[in-house]
């Protein structure tokens, strides 16, 4: 008998025991395993027991409630609502989404950006059209698959300087520009901060020299800013242009210099002026391989994310100048002693150029970082909290109550590892998850074609296009070259019709393949590809000096992969040249990304015109 | 003839004499009532008030420990309660000396519970008295009241525990095993620290502690709970009193 009560006693409270430990590990199990569906298409959700990192220190156990795209608590202890999907944080880090300060951002670079949980990028020499809508894009809440931007706009420069070989037409400054006029206009046309080019090329090459800003100019361009009340970052690669810019109150550097040791005087200058530098060592230390681009390709985490293009972009090289520019070491230890110092260090890629890609170059520099000395919580600041407070980003850079939900879940403690950074489980725009591998696979998806088929009769004051980005001069300084074009609409075109587009230009010595001329963009952006398949040939009237020219075909899903070419001659009288599509070997018609008309050796000068163009 | 009106008239007597001599001489015992009323207020204000910042500090945080750390002093109030005084009195032979008297079986039972009833109500309201003046929680007077009723109500469980503990061992041992359950047992379910910010398997054991499950009814209260069912809490705390207390009952039978 007195077993009975014991045995059923026992058995009661070990049975009620059992199923209360059962049924919590139910109701934990089922909110890890949401259902996708309802992650995707809600802005609210909530993260439990996970380590944060908050843009400035760890927490390490708490919990995340978002709402409506915002962070709405944080703590231990918090309840969080049963209407939340739940994620167990456990094991895992959540910080805030990573903020590259440098890259070049157009086509597919803020996708790009995303996938790679950087969710805010700071372009530093871009397209002013965009500017208006990277504002209202970057102030809104609803779903988006791209990160928000900062943009200076274009970069402040003379003609023929550095950041005019982009392909890009904007206004530079000459001797006779009244700077503040001038500033005043970036501003008011929608730059967030002036960027400005100090570059003569000295420090990559000992013979070709560019135009740049001179010390006046510097000075004024500065002046100006600051009296916009907004901030002043220089592109420089030497101590010398860099004392000259910090002296004249510049307030952040776009690059480390490597051209030599940093000197002690230029590490109190740049103290005292309380200069920040976005060192982009994902360009700047780049032997044997360009930047981190190696361990970037050989780590799984990276590597399946990235887009084709991006591993083409990743393995590319900067064309080689004769100056080996820097050592690896120099720039390094620039860094080490600038951060020593407590000089602000701000991660930045440079990314948009060769050997980087968007997003995915961030993680590289931050493990750049910690090479150089900062202590793996200070490179995640550096990527996180200071770009925010430097730029003035009031709603992001930091995981507290009341800021955007741009954030990214972790596996590991990138506190202790940065390279924990690339373990990215889930990473939240504006609250929403996104779906990286979806992303993934869509490589290039290229844009439908209008209806029409002739792009420009050039019969209009403008030489705008019917279709596509439109036409813009393209030259061999993309590739360190030195040769040059001008482009105008001028009046008189082929048979008797109002006008018709004039290219003149220099073919110089400086890059081995010369080339200038100009290129239609057939895409609603710069190298956006379009898809050509249902076209047949390239029709166009010309005339000219009687030199040999080329039509390029740039296609493929890699932007920078060779062009496919056709060559035709201009001759003094109007002549209609049709190429077949099919003529362009190797060209992919499906992803055709623009179609360049240009000149090549002999060097010297050339001209011809063009008017009605078509694609049919 | 006088035995049966002694029984007839006196029965209510009984209990309240047997409850008001048990409550003046657990008054008289400094070194039960000193520690079950002051520990947890002293708890409480370090970690609750001291910690946590204080008024104006993390609210969530006050009111989370408001309540575990009722349930941690209404607890102990049971435990010792019931089990060392059981076991002492076991020992000593009052309870064959009780069995004794024409007093009814049930009231001594019913003093102990009282007890631990009242020094739950006590310990209710100065962690209260604490909340409000120095964490400056703000509840409602329903969430008052209920917080209240779940410690003077949730001493059951507990002191059936304890008195099953106090039929099972001796008086010198049982303060021993007691403190070697109800300390763990406090830190396990939550009741010092929040489950969240401790390793995930105490988090996932948690439930296997009766404490844990009157916690969250009491988080319930002050909404910081962990999202678990009220019913499955509520059964697991009947059942371990009813298993207790019947394993307790056998155990008077069999060894007095």
């Amino acid at each position: 008998m007195k077993r009975w009560t014991e045995v059923i006693s026992i058995g009661a409270v070990v049975g009620v025991l059992a199923i209360a430990v059962l049924s919590r590990q139910d109701h934990g199990s089922q909110s890890t395993v949401a259902p996708e569906p309802i992650a995707s298409s809600t802005n609210s959700f909530a993260v439990r027991a996970v380590r944060v990192f908050d843009g400035q220190r760890v927490i390490e156990r708490t919990n995340v409630v978002v709402r409506d795209g915002l962070i709405a608590e944080l703590g231990p202890d918090i309840s969080i609502g049963k209407d939340l999907t739940i994620i167990d944080g456990t094991g895992r880090t959540l910080m805030p989404g990573l903020i590259d300060a440098h890259a070049h951002s157009w086509g597919d670079a803020q996708r790009d950006a995303l996938r790679f949980g950087v969710t805010t990028e700071i372009d530093m020499h871009g397209d002013p059209a965009r500017l208006a809508s990277v504002k209202s894009q970057r102030e809104s809440l609803a779903p988006i698959d791209q990160a928000d931007l900062w943009a200076a706009g274009p970069a402040v420069t003379v003609a023929a300087g550095h950041g005019t070989q982009y392909g890009l037409s904007f206004p530079v400054l000459d001797a006779q520009t009244k700077v503040d006029a001038f500033i005043e206009k970036r501003i008011s046309v929608g730059s967030d901060f002036i960027k400005l080019i100090v570059e003569d090329l000295s420090a990559y090459s000992s013979t070709q020299r560019l135009p740049t800003l001179n010390a006046r100019q510097v000075s004024e361009v500065i002046a100006a800013t600051h009296q916009q009340r907004r901030l002043a970052v220089a592109h420089v690669s030497q101590q010398r242009t860099a004392t000259e810019v910090v002296e004249a109150g510049v307030d952040g550097l776009a690059h480390v210099f490597a051209d030599e040791p940093v000197s002690d005087e230029f590490l109190a200058l740049a103290k005292q002026h309380k200069v920040f530098v976005v060192p982009t060592l994902s360009v700047v230390f780049r032997a044997p391989m360009p930047g981190n681009a190696a361990s970037l390709l050989s780590d799984a985490r990276v590597e399946t994310v990235l887009s084709a293009a991006q591993r083409t972009s990743l393995k590319a090289k900067f064309s080689a100048l004769d100056r080996p520019s820097v050592s690896p070491g120099l720039a390094i230890e620039n860094v080490r002693r600038l951060h020593a110092a407590g000089i602000t260090i701000l991660a930045g890629t440079d990314a948009g150029n060769p050997g980087t890609a968007h997003g995915a170059s961030l993680h590289g520099e931050l493990e750049l970082l910690v090479q150089t000395g900062l202590s793996p919580i200070q490179a995640l600041r550096a990527a996180t909290s200071l770009p925010a407070d430097v730029f003035g980003m009031s709603d992001r850079g930091r995981l507290q109550v009341g800021k955007r939900a741009d954030l990214i879940l972790v596996d590991g403690d990138p506190s202790q590892d940065v390279r924990a950074s690339r373990a990215i489980d889930k990473i939240w725009k504006n609250g929403f998850v996104i779906d990286v591998s979806a992303a993934a696979q869509t490589v290039a998806v290229a844009e439908p074609i209008a209806g029409a088929t002739i792009i420009s009769e050039f019969e209009e004051e403008s030489i705008a296009s019917r279709f596509g980005f439109g036409w813009q001069t393209s030259t061999d300084s993309l590739m360190g070259g030195a040769s040059t074009a001008s482009m105008r609409r001028i009046v008189g075109g082929e048979n008797g019709s109002a006008g018709a587009l004039e290219i003149r230009g220099q073919i110089k010595p400086g890059f081995a393949f010369p080339w200038a001329g100009v290129m239609f963009f057939p895409g609603s952006a710069p190298m956006r590809a379009v898809d050509l398949s249902a076209r047949h040939e390239i029709v166009f009237q010309v005339r000219g000096d009687g030199r040999e020219y080329s039509v390029l075909l740039l296609s493929g899903a890699n932007e920078q992969g060779m062009p496919a070419m056709q060559s035709f001659v201009a001759g003094p009288d109007w002549k209609e040249i049709r190429l077949p599509l099919s003529a362009f070997a190797g060209a992919d018609s499906s992803i055709v990304r623009g179609i360049g008309f240009s000149a090549g050796p002999p060097l010297g000068e050339f001209r011809f015109e063009l008017d009605r163009v078509e694609l049919r | 003839m006088s035995s049966i009106v002694l029984t007839r008239v006196d029965l209510l007597g009984c209990y309240y004499r047997e409850a008001k001599f048990e409550f003046l001489r657990l008054w008289r015992t400094p070194s039960f009532v000193l520690p079950s009323l002051l520990f947890p207020s002293m708890f409480y204000v370090l970690f609750g008030v001291l910690l946590g910042g204080g008024r104006g500090g993390n609210d969530e945080a006050a009111r989370y420990l408001l309540a575990s750390y009722g349930v941690f002093g209404i607890m102990g109030a049971a435990l010792f309660g019931f089990a060392v005084n059981v076991a002492v009195e076991r020992e000593r032979g009052f309870l064959t000396l009780k069995r004794a008297l024409p007093m009814p079986p049930g009231a001594f039972l019913f003093a102990k519970l009282a007890m631990a009833m009242i020094f739950a109500l006590i310990i209710s309201l100065m962690l209260g008295v604490i909340a409000v003046t120095l964490a400056g929680v703000s509840l409602s007077a329903t969430q008052w009241l209920l917080l209240l009723t779940i410690n003077v109500i949730g001493t059951l469980p507990f002191s059936a525990l304890g008195l099953w503990i106090g039929t099972s061992v001796s008086g010198q041992a049982a303060p021993a095993i007691v403190n070697l359950l109800y300390l763990p047992m406090a830190f396990l379910s939550g009741l010092w620290i929040p489950l969240s910010i401790l390793p995930k398997f105490i988090d996932t054991l948690a439930p296997v502690w009766p404490s844990y499950h009157l916690l969250q009814i009491a988080l319930k209260v002050v909404e910081r709970d962990a999202g678990g069912s009220l019913w499955m809490h509520l059964l697991v705390l009947v059942v371990i009193t009813i298993a207790f207390f019947a394993m307790a009952r056998r155990g008077l039978v069999e060894r007095g």
